[in-house]
């Protein structure tokens, strides 16, 4: 690791002290070209030559760290304006610790999750430029629902199902209704003129998956709403493991499908379609962006991200049924409406300015995409999570979940299939979600599961 | 002045209708010989009594005597007559059936003579709200009385109707007619119709699952909040669907503005008949006709059902409906014959779209505004079979093309609809 930081500090070094802009200047240049990256290499050689190696290297390992650090934050933390919701995250936990008010906890930390997630998407998208083009979208595909999925992690080690099942599910509709919608609406809007087309296949092929995913959502809760299982409780638990292992191995098909035979779609996505709306990755070229840190630094953020997220979900998690009481809304309705916004905030943004710039492939990548990843990545890996640690997460969504995720697959499948958008069908999508988040609004979960549920 | 012909009367004082036929140019003539003849007031005055005469009889005669339908009209009195003299619910319901299905064609008529006078997009609008005037004014007087579950089924009755009978019988007389070649219609409007229907069935689905799965917060209070909720919501859907229509389609709507159960043969050259004064007299006559009727209609359907021994589900899912769909049904067979197939989707789908996004949300609005519980939860077997109607011809409709086999398949599934509610009464316990 040393010696690659050195590397990247030589300009540094041999300047003296220089201004931010030009030092990033120098990075994003040694980091275009392999050449420069040798010439470099040889420039620090012949520095060493000068003088003796081991005195230099040593004294000027910790400045050239330290700088490399404070560069690395820079760009990291300071440069997007998301990031301002980063002080909120250390203020929840004040907030948890000093007070009771689990309304604000929640609050608090949903707001410092939310730039915490974007900044996981951006660290993941620098790491593919370093990667190449298929372990790029395999990251991309893992990690782009990072948050969803450690969040889900935790509250699965509290014993709350319903809620990781509701945020699941909540993740998926707002992907498909108010991402989907929202971007066609204002896409509609900017192209007043024209209706915008899109590639017919891809959607096609994500709302077959999608189907699929309900699929194996609908059957274990049907078998188990008509009291039909073999042994009462238990089968149902077992289909929904064997059907969520099918799920990921058809998911892994569908990526090893994806790569192997769209490979040159696949790099743009991989560039574009990861959560990173800052203004200074979007330079309006597509195939020639510059990773902004370094390969290592990409990892080590990824991991320093994931354990912030990971951190602040637990305070997250444990204030879900404080606030649930303090503010007099339904649980469901935070799992389900509350809790996706801060996993999908900036793939929102995201896929809404690519539909603003007529790229409304890459803005049905980001939504549809995502959708299908949690139904049938997401939802599988929790309950074989839940498997692992011997918690009996299932697939049964119980009916009026899986009854919701029925209707909008079917609705949002009818309506990708024309292949054309326009700000009506935008406004449609909106509307659907906002009827989804009302009926969710007025939704608890009976007391007895299975006493008045047969009709 | 002498004896005029009915012909000639083309009125004088209203604004001239833009046809440039020899009756106009006749009327021309004749208020310049009469301003020339005798003294003007006395003349004028009684000239003017036997014009109103005239004009009267004349469009009584082109309103009310030119459409065959027209033969059902006496059921109307008679049905009210039988209500006062005898108390065969049965029959008083069969008559004022058999009496409101003229009225509702001529209403058609009327509305489709008043959007020539008004231009295509605020006809097309006329033809938005009032194309399903009977089937509101039948749902109106039975939410008066309370019959919520009528309201219900009625409406859904009438989506189904539209969608499978309607439909079902235009792909398939078109296709018998023309059955060496396979008719075209526009994906696009058939695709947009099919997103809203599925639209209003998640509107409805949300409250009955819901209800069912006895997952409310309030029981009973929350789903009828979420339906008034969801009713807006589908209100200003349908709105932005109007607008979206208006401003992109402006040709397409006029053309299905303009079309009805009109027997000419050239579609965007046709002449208005009757004046923009009397097509709105006659719009406001129709409309009272047909809400005097309806209610008797209304209070008759629970002895009906009693003395035909058939259930109340079947009479509003199935017969009710054919009376506010008889015209739409006609129309939209013949356009089919005529090869026009878009106008035929437009009608049905068009028909069963409105109902499901304008005329259901705006009943649970009216029970908002009149204090009755009228909720989109329609209980699960109708939602169901909306549910699977819906699906059914949005697969249908995908491909953009029609054959007598299509038309045959969705008469059989009507039929299939029919004999389920043939056997279908609500449960006693509504919680069950």
């Amino acid at each position: 690791m040393d010696p690659k930081l050195q590397l990247n500090a030589i300009p540094q070094l041999e300047m003296g002290s220089l201004d931010e802009r030009s030092v990033r200047g120098r990075e994003d240049k040694s980091h275009l070209h392999g050449m420069d990256n040798v010439t470099q290499k040889s420039d620090f050689i012949c520095v060493a030559d000068e003088g003796s190696f081991s005195g230099v290297s040593r004294v000027s390992s910790v400045k050239m760290l330290s700088n490399g650090v404070c560069r690395s934050i820079k760009t990291v933390v300071f440069s997007n304006k998301l990031n301002l919701l980063m002080p909120f995250g250390p203020v929840a936990i004040l907030v948890h610790i000093l007070t009771s008010n689990q309304g604000l906890v929640f609050f608090f930390s949903l707001l410092g999750i939310t730039p915490l997630a974007e900044r996981l998407g951006y660290a993941t998208e620098q790491l593919a430029f370093y990667t190449g083009a298929t372990v790029g979208g395999l990251l991309n595909a893992t990690f782009g629902n990072a948050t969803e999925l450690i969040i889900s992690i935790h509250a699965l080690r509290g014993g709350m199902i319903r809620v990781v099942q509701q945020s699941l599910l909540g993740s998926i509709l707002s992907n498909m209704l108010l991402v989907l919608g929202c971007a066609f609406f204002c896409g509609g809007f900017v192209f007043i003129k024209k209706e915008q087309v899109f590639n017919k296949s891809t959607a096609v092929v994500n709302s077959g998956l999608l189907l699929m995913a309900v699929m194996g959502l609908l059957f274990p809760a049907v078998l188990h709403y008509t009291h039909s299982e073999v042994h009462f409780g238990k089968s149902e638990l077992a289909l929904s493991r064997f059907s969520s292992c099918i799920m990921l191995i058809a998911y892994g098909a569908y990526l090893y499908y994806q790569l192997k035979t769209q490979v040159h779609q696949y790099v743009p996505l991989n560039e574009e379609g990861s959560p990173s709306p800052s203004g200074e990755s979007q330079n309006a070229d597509d195939n020639d962006e510059e990773p902004e840190i370094s390969k290592w630094e990409a990892i080590i953020w990824l991991a320093v991200m994931t354990a912030w997220i990971s951190f602040l979900s637990e305070y997250l998690v444990d204030a879900i049924d404080g606030a649930s009481k303090a503010w007099h809304i339904p649980i469901a309705f935070i799992s389900v409406i509350l809790l996706p916004i801060v996993g999908n905030a900036a793939e929102h943004a995201s896929a809404i300015m690519f539909a603003m710039k007529d790229k409304l492939d890459i803005s049905l990548g980001v939504a549809i995409g995502s959708s299908t990843q949690i139904a049938m990545f997401g939802i599988p890996f929790c309950v074989v999570f839940g498997w692992i640690i011997g918690c009996p997460m299932d697939l049964n969504f119980h009916l009026f979940e899986t009854a919701v995720l029925f209707i909008t697959v079917i609705v949002v499948a009818f309506l990708l299939q024309e292949g054309t958008s326009n700000y009506f069908k935008g406004l449609m999508l909106i509307l659907c979600y906002l009827i989804v988040a009302a009926s969710f609004f007025v939704h608890v979960d009976p007391t007895k599961d299975d006493a008045s549920l047969e009709n | 002045m002498g004896p005029i012909d009915e012909r000639t009367e083309l009125d004088s004082d209203e604004e001239i209708p833009f046809s440039t036929s020899p009756a106009v140019r006749k009327s021309h003539a004749f208020d310049c010989e009469a301003v020339h003849l005798g003294t003007r007031r006395g003349a004028l005055n009684s000239w003017i009594r036997k014009q109103m005469g005239f004009r009267t009889l004349r469009s009584i005669y082109i309103v009310l005597l030119t459409a065959k339908i027209n033969v059902l009209l006496p059921f109307g009195p008679a049905a009210i007559l039988l209500h006062y003299l005898t108390g065969k619910h049965g029959l008083v319901f069969f008559f004022s059936l058999l009496g409101i299905t003229p009225l509702a064609e001529r209403l058609g008529y009327a509305t489709e003579q008043l959007a020539f006078y008004t231009g295509p997009t605020v006809g097309g609008l006329l033809n938005a709200t009032f194309g399903n005037a009977t089937e509101m004014i039948i749902s109106i007087y039975a939410l008066q009385n309370g019959m919520i579950r009528v309201v219900q089924q009625s409406l859904l009755g009438s989506i189904l109707s539209n969608m499978l009978l309607v439909l079902g019988c235009a792909f398939f007389t078109g296709g018998i007619v023309h059955h060496e070649k396979v008719q075209l219609f526009s994906k696009a409007a058939a695709l947009v119709n099919s997103g809203l229907l599925l639209m209003a069935v998640m509107g409805l689905m949300f409250p009955a699952v819901l209800h069912f799965t006895h997952t409310e917060v309030h029981f009973g209070k929350s789903e009828l909040a979420l339906s008034r909720f969801s009713s807006c919501i589908m209100l200003v859907a349908y709105a932005s669907y109007l607008f979206f229509q208006l401003k992109s389609q402006p040709n397409l709507y006029g053309q299905i503005g303009e079309e009805g159960a009109n027997e000419e043969d050239s579609e965007n050259e046709e002449a208005p008949e009757i004046t923009q004064w009397e097509a709105i007299g006659w719009l406001a006559i129709l409309t009272s006709w047909v809400s005097i009727l309806s209610g008797y209609l209304v209070d008759a359907i629970q002895g009906a059902s009693d003395s035909l021994h058939i259930p109340v589900a079947f009479i509003s899912v199935i017969l009710l409906p054919i009376v506010g769909n008889a015209a739409e049904h006609a129309s939209a067979i013949m356009f089919a014959v005529k090869d026009k197939l878009d106008i035929t989707l437009g009608v049905a789908i068009g028909s069963s779209t409105q109902i499901s996004m304008f005329v259901i949300p705006f009943c649970v609005v009216v029970g908002w505004l009149m204090g009755k519980p009228m909720d989109l939860n329609f209980q699960l077997f109708e939602t169901a079979t909306l549910f699977v109607a819906v699906l059914v011809v949005a697969f249908m409709l995908q491909e953009g093309t029609s054959n007598y086999f299509k038309g045959l398949m969705l008469i059989l599934c009507y039929l299939i609809v029919a004999a389920s509610f043939f056997v279908h009464v609500d449960p006693a316990n509504d919680d069950d």
